[in-house]
């Protein structure tokens, strides 16, 4: 089964290890040690026993899939001898089939099945409180490449920046990131940028240059000025100008005007300024502030004060080389420089930061805890400083991390250097299959981009070639913004494809060995090196590794891929080669070489080099791609010149599109825009969703009750295993004008077919009731599941232990369990909503509770059958609603076999849309059904024939099909009508289609009402159709009603059924509020046994004190409540009355 | 109008009869006619099927609407059908299957004991009237292999009990009470092959003309290289022939028309009645359904309601 590689991989123990590694340890007394976390438990009352606790059953009781988390906190006191103390740290979640995840060890889907999963099962999610969710994958920039940009908000930072900057994303081996940006002052110098605690700090890069190594003004200038050469201006490749060395020289005044010459000088500058905005760094001296900044703001990816050094001159030089105009900008909205944020990543960084916090937080009650007047707490007592510990919340970080991954939003003061604090997580849906897989292969652009009114971040790019699928985007407001990765594309991680973690360090030292003796020069401290076009920098991962020279360097990168592909090599198989040649005025030159995890790699076969051990399949990413000559099976030579000949080759033109878009048959042969509708539709089909259907308790759940497999279908349907869970019905369908009810992409169904379970479905629905949740609102009454023995009337619905026989029928208003409270000794009992009937279909109780059952869930069984009204589509996006369910006499018949559509739809669905695919498809399946075998209908298949020899075209090979079994080449047949028996007047083309029932169903949509309830202000039918509301009667609807000159309908549905009120108005002083019901006295006078006649209400203003001018009028009740409105803002309404006729 | 007599005497002739197929020409009338067969046996020709369920165990797989679903779809034996009451017209009973005019009771009892799946079929319905019983497929050849219709599938200790009721019914209200699996006609093919203008042909235009149907209509007589006509009735009114003698630039080589009057028809049943059965049974229901048109006091009644247009509908 597919899934990205990202899924299963939570990389906990290392990465922890890392973020712990560089948190402030406070006075050297006290720090954290080896993080641990255990497979998930059940919470049980004795200590020793231990029972793991699975998915399902976390499904099942709303329960998280959490694992105890505990860390090891050090305390070391005078240099004596570590203490080491586990704290729990609370649950932390566990995501499925992980490390930790007792499904891991279910390698079989045997094994799977036994535990209640799906035989398929690939983890990949999360359980927090029953709901399954999946953490976004979400597009960032590429780390550790520094990337020119141009923003007019540059500009406002501060008088004199220009629009350009160099911007470079960091990342540490833990993950953490922090982005620098070096900016571009219109007099020539520039300022490096950082932010610390939500506030940016700009540097002259001067200064910066000076505190990172000892160097002189020099050996600066001569660094920035290598990469001009005056024998060289111009030519191609060149990337300096003469204007560098004077930019050098302002540079260095800058400093100099600052009276900073020497490092120790910069160094107690930063340390001087910084002092305040360090956290914890109060008494430290200015050096150490300064080596602070430097380690965690500056290059954080980088250790070493030289290789930052390098990389800021390397920064400063490409941004001199744009401003001159001798290279271009870095495209931020292109997939070349974005990588994405994996799950363990973003997990990793938030505990990260939250285990910070808890450390600072805990060094301020120390703190408080020693200066505090009693004088009682005693550092060296480990007792107090557990204590201490456990005031401090531990348990609280689990929690942190549960609520992130339920809510999606971040708490952080820092933003984790990430563009969105919300969203960061989805419910996967078990819609359907289709629905749930394409969660995990989604990519978000960034929850910041939705909002942004410019389209050009929405654009499909060619730099996302093969990586993006270009077909499967949502329509409409996400669109473009959420993609989903190609089927081929996958992400690399932290672990390499055996499932070792990788060792980042072996891995470029190693390459570096590959490098050098290629002929690369390393980089040293003080060596200069020409720049480009003789010598090209090497980056690998961020770090200036050497210099090559250009002519070598294309020599190295086809050596380095032969090494991706070989197996005994130490070279990884992801490396990234992105090589930027020389160009006139391109992108910045160089060789930049990436190992790092979170880019999208996919494969495609070498040509060039010889085939090593038969393994040609080499894993590329977006950044090299660019610059890479990959040819296309259907697409020629892709007018690429004899002098670029293809060094690679697409495994399969649709490697392009994603596992749901390569569903469609012969998607090659529709219009673009109805395969997009395909991939939305065909998530919103109902299907086969799960094949642990007993074992879930999901609270709604779609089920197709009689699926079939296509007849046509690509060949990922088996790749991807999508007859486990078949989403549709092959139906015969006729494409015919006939009985006017297909008008309009209405479709009409035949009713036996229906009879005979053609889309037949069910709903099932899980009521959870959970007593303990109610009891701690109310006063803590003790309830229970059970029914009253003295109204016996509910018996038959509900059994002794207050909850409903499995299999029984209940309506609507009928009660479904019962509850007695013991304080009150009453019974009440929960009763069904809705209109339709249901039938239980399951019921399960959480026995953790020995002695009163507190939780039970109710999965009631809904059944929807093919009604008018309902959604259908078949896989062109062609949807269509059920109009009738047409008599099967009335359908026309074939003559000769006898055969009636199970479906009519009208021709006119076809000339503006061009499906093409779709009447292929019904060709296809009917040649299919007649030989009893399945059509392949890859798109583009007939470019990857192998021999050339079969010109004929894809319907001739169908239709020779039909005339082998004696039907007409062009899948038409005569039809006769069902009604009258006689000819049809042309030919009706009719053949299978495999057509799939949508989610959207009348039964749950549709909303009437006659009278009921109103809404008590201004007395009009409320709305929503759960409460009984009515449907809105809109501004747009009146105006078609006046066009209409519809008068007395408007007043019907306007005043007379909506809020029709007789309103008493005082004519004398002409308002509606003022009147009074005078309550007459009470005169018990009773004549003669007569009820007392009804006397005339007595109205009166109270304005007037009179009751001469009231008058009663009908009206509105708004207008009233209008009146009222505006008397609050001291508007007097008056109403002029006047008896019809006259003014 | 008046006086003359339109009446006709339609003809059937019988081609071809086995159990639950059938073969015969009808002539001498038109496609009303035809059609109104072809309707009747599929949609109003009586048969009995399961239409109530009862369930007192399931725990099969399968819900319990699912299993009743596919209950109603088995074929039964319903030769009686034509002589019980629907249900609906009984007086005798509230259909609850106690009755014998117009129920039939069925129980299910199966439980898997073993560690093979068990398979529930028709065959293990048991009926308390042996003349409706599940219609059974096997040729009398192979009993072994031939278990009849899957119900469900059982696994060890998983059971199904049930109570089904079958009542009488037409496929007009639900298609499990339709007896019939097609019934089709088609308009009689008459060809004519132009003498004179083949022989203009070629030998190779011949048999492109013969190969241009995709049903085998013509062929090339071995000996004297004559088109011939082998089976008119394999034509399908798809003018491929018509068509290919046109593109040949010969209109009017073949001349194919529909005779109006005569039908051949297909009939074949789920095996709930006799393919021969269930065309008596609805020239029967033709019958019966003209008697009450021609019996009845609503059309007198009707030319009241309706005045003229009353005159009008009757073709006045």
């Amino acid at each position: 089964m597919k899934k990205g590689s990202f899924a299963a991989d939570i990389y906990l123990s290392k990465c922890i290890e890392n973020s712990l590694a560089v948190l402030p340890a406070w006075d050297k007394i006290l720090w954290f040690g080896k993080p641990e976390v255990f497979p998930p438990q059940k919470e049980r009352a004795s200590k020793t026993m231990h029972d793991a606790l699975y998915p399902f059953e976390c499904r099942q009781a709303k329960l998280s899939y959490t694992g105890k988390f505990l860390v090891d906190i050090c305390f070391q006191y005078d240099d004596g001898a570590v203490i080491r103390e586990k704290i729990n740290f609370g649950q932390f979640p566990i995501m499925l089939k992980s490390k930790l995840c007792h499904l891991r060890a279910a390698d079989d889907s045997r094994k799977l099945i036994a535990h209640k999963e799906e035989p398929s099962e690939m983890g990949g999610y999360f359980i927090l409180k029953g709901l399954e969710r999946v953490i976004r994958l979400i597009i960032l920039p590429k780390r550790n490449y520094p990337m020119s940009m141009a923003r007019n908000s540059f500009r406002d930072r501060r008088e004199g920046y220009s629009d350009k900057a160099v911007v470079i994303r960091c990342v540490r081996e833990d993950q953490s990131a922090v982005s620098l940006k070096l900016y571009y002052l219109n007099n020539g110098s520039a300022r490096l940028g950082f932010w610390i605690q939500g506030r940016e700090y700009l540097l002259p890069v001067g200064i910066i240059l000076k505190a990172l190594v000892d160097t002189t003004d020099h050996e600066i200038y001569v660094n920035l000025t290598c990469c001009y050469n005056e024998e060289r201006d111009r030519v191609k490749g060149s990337v300096g100008t003469q204007l560098v060395g004077e930019r050098a020289k302002i540079i260095l005044d800058e400093v100099q005007a600052l009276s900073l010459f020497t490092r120790a000088q910069c160094l107690r500058h930063i340390g001087e300024h910084f002092q305040p905005v360090m956290t914890g760094m109060q008494n430290d001296s200015y050096k150490t502030v300064a080596d602070a900044v430097l380690r965690d703001y500056i290059f954080v990816h980088l250790d070493n004060n030289h290789d930052k050094f390098n990389l800021l001159i390397f920064m400063l030089q490409k941004l001199f080389s744009l401003i001159d105009q001798t290279s271009v900008l870095d495209n931020p909205d292109s997939l070349q420089n974005q990588e994405v944020l994996l799950p363990g990543h973003l997990i990793t960084i938030y505990l990260k930061e939250k285990l910070q916090d808890w450390l600072l937080r805990l060094q301020r009650l120390l703190q408080e805890e020693t200066d505090g007047e009693k004088k009682k707490f005693e550092l060296s007592s480990l007792a107090d400083v557990k204590k201490a510990i456990d005031k401090n919340a531990p348990k609280q970080m689990g929690l942190a991390i549960e609520n992130m991954l339920k809510t999606g939003r971040l708490v952080t003061q820092s933003g984790l250097d990430l563009q969105q604090r919300a969203g960061m997580t989805v419910q996967a849906e078990r819609l359907n299959f289709l629905r749930f897989l394409s969660h995990f292969r989604a990519v978000h652009r960034g929850a910041s981009f939705a909002g942004l009114r410019t389209t050009s971040v929405r654009k499909l790019l060619p730099e996302s070639w093969g990586f993006l699928c270009p077909v499967h985007t949502p329509d409409g407001e996400p669109c473009g913004l959420l993609n989903h990765m190609t089927a081929s594309c996958r992400i690399t991680s932290y672990y390499d494809s055996k499932g070792n973690v990788k060792d980042f360090f072996k891995m470029r030292m190693s390459i570096l060995n590959v490098m050098i003796a290629i002929g690369m020069t390393p980089s040293s401290p003080k060596l200069v090196q020409a720049g480009p076009p003789e010598l090209l920098s090497v980056l690998l991962d961020g770090r200036i590794v050497g210099y090559m020279s250009s002519d070598l360097i294309e020599k190295a990168v086809t050596h380095l891929r032969r090494l991706k592909l070989s197996s005994t090599s130490s070279i990884p198989v992801d490396l990234e080669v992105g090589y930027i040649p020389l160009s006139m005025n391109g992108a910045y030159p160089g060789l930049y070489l990436f190992t790092s995890p979170s880019r999208f790699v996919r494969p495609v076969r070498s040509i060039s080099a010889p085939a090593e051990e038969g393994n040609d399949l080499e894993l590329i990413g977006p950044f090299e791609q660019v610059y890479m000559e990959i040819s296309c099976p259907d697409g020629g030579d892709g007018g690429r010149k004899t002098v670029f000949p293809p060094t690679h080759r697409e495994i399969h033109p649709t490697n392009i599109l994603s596992v749901v878009g390569n569903l469609t048959p012969w998607s090659d042969h529709n219009q673009s825009p109805r395969n997009m509708y395909q991939c939305q539709m065909g998530k919103q089909t109902m299907g086969f969703s799960s094949q642990a259907l007993n074992c879930r308790a999901d609270q709604k759940l779609y089920h197709l009750q009689t699926p079939q497999t296509p007849i046509v279908r690509t060949k990922a349907y088996e790749k991807y295993c999508v007859d486990d869970y078949p989403l549709g019905t092959n139906a015969i369908v006729a494409v015919l004008a006939y009985s006017g009810y297909d008008m309009e992409d209405a479709m009409v169904l035949n009713k036996s077919s229906v009879d005979r379970g053609l889309c037949h479905g069910h709903i099932y629905q899980t009521e959870t009731i959970d007593l303990t949740e109610q009891s701690v609102k109310s006063d803590r009454a003790q309830r229970l599941f059970r029914r009253s023995n003295l109204d016996k009337s509910s018996h038959r619905l509900i059994d002794s232990d207050g909850l409903p026989y499995v299999g029984q029928r209940i309506n609507p208003n009928e009660p479904y369990c019962s509850i007695y409270n013991e304080i009150t000794s009453q019974t009440t009992s929960m009763k069904l909503k809705g209109s339709e009937p249901v039938v239980v279909d399951y019921v399960s109780v959480d026995v953790k509770n020995k002695t009163h059952l507190q939780k039970a869930n109710i999965r009631f069984r809904r059944s929807r059958n093919p009604v008018i009204g309902d959604k259908f589509s078949s896989r062109h996006g062609q949807k269509g609603v059920c109009s009738q369910l047409w008599p099967d006499v009335d359908m026309p018949f074939s003559g000769v076999t006898g055969m009636r559509p199970d479906l009519i739809i009208n021709p006119h669905a076809f000339p503006s849309r061009m499906t093409i695919a779709m009447l292929l498809e019904s060709i296809a399946a009917k040649g299919g059904a007649l030989h009893g075998k399945f059509v392949d209908a890859t798109p583009f298949s007939n470019t990857m024939k192998e021999s050339e020899s079969e010109s004929s075209s894809l319907v001739d090979e169908l239709g020779s099909m039909l005339t082998a079994c004696g039907f007409n080449h062009h899948g038409v047949e005569v039809l006769y009508s069902g009604v009258y028996g006689t000819e049809l007047t042309c030919e009706i083309f009719i053949g299978p289609v495999y057509y799939q029932r949508l989610r959207h169903m009348v039964s749950d949509k549709f909303q009437v009402r006659s009278t009921g309830q109103i809404d008590h202000i201004t007395r009009q039918p409320i709305k929503g159709r759960k409460r009984g509301g009515g449907v809105r009667f809109g501004e747009m609807e009146r105006d078609s009603l006046l066009a209409h000159g519809a008068a007395y309908l408007l007043h019907d549905r306007l005043h007379t059924s909506s809020d029709h009120h007789i309103a008493d108005v005082c004519s004398e002083c002409g308002s509606v509020l003022t009147s009074s019901i005078i309550q007459p006295p009470k005169r018990a006078v009773t004549i003669l046994g007569l009820p007392p006649a009804r006397e005339p209400k007595k109205v009166t203003c109270l304005a007037c004190r009179s009751s001469k001018g009231m008058e009663t009028v009908a009206m509105p009740y708004v207008f009233k409540y209008l009146a009222a409105e505006l008397a609050a803002m001291n508007i007097k309404m008056t109403l002029k009355l006047s008896n019809g006729a006259g003014a | 109008m008046d006086g003359v007599s339109y009446q006709r005497f339609p003809r059937i002739k019988i081609r071809e009869v086995k159990h639950d197929y059938m073969k015969f020409e009808l002539r001498d009338t038109d496609s009303s006619i035809a059609n109104a067969l072809r309707r009747i046996m599929i949609a109003e020709v009586p048969t009995i099927a399961i239409d109530l369920v009862e369930i007192e165990v399931n725990s099969s797989v399968l819900n319990d609407e699912f299993i009743s679903h596919r209950l109603g779809l088995i074929p039964l034996t319903s030769e009686r059908a034509m002589s019980m009451r629907f249900s609906r017209d009984c007086d005798a009973c509230d259909g609850d299957g106690q009755c014998e005019y117009c129920s039939v009771e069925f129980y299910l009892r199966v439980k898997c004991l073993s560690d093979q799946t068990l398979d529930v079929t028709s065959k293990d319905l048991l009926s308390s009237d042996h003349t409706v019983v599940p219609v059974d497929y096997s040729d009398g050849l192979d009993n072994a292999t031939n278990k009849g219709i899957i119900i469900v599938k059982l696994r060890r200790g998983q059971e199904l009990r049930l109570r089904a009721i079958a009542r009488k019914g037409i496929g007009k209200d639900h298609a499990k009470w339709s007896p019939a699996a097609t019934v089709t006609f088609m308009y009689e093919p008459e060809i004519y092959i132009n003498e004179d203008m083949m022989e203009s042909l070629t030998l190779e235009e011949k048999q492109e003309l013969v190969d241009s149907s995709p049903t085998k209509v013509f062929a090339i007589d071995p000996e004297n290289k004559q088109v011939i006509v082998v089976d008119p009735e394999a034509y399908t009114y798809d003018d491929e022939v018509l068509k290919k003698a046109e593109a040949m630039g010969k209109p009017g080589l073949v001349e194919i028309h529909a005779k109006e009057d005569s039908f051949i028809f297909t009939v074949e049943t789920t095996g709930a009645v006799k393919a021969s059965q269930l065309v008596l049974n609805a020239i029967e229901v033709l019958k019966q359904k003209l008697d009450a048109v021609r019996l009845s006091d609503d059309t007198v009644e009707a030319d009241d309601q309706f005045g003229e247009l009353g005159a009008h509908m009757r073709g006045g």
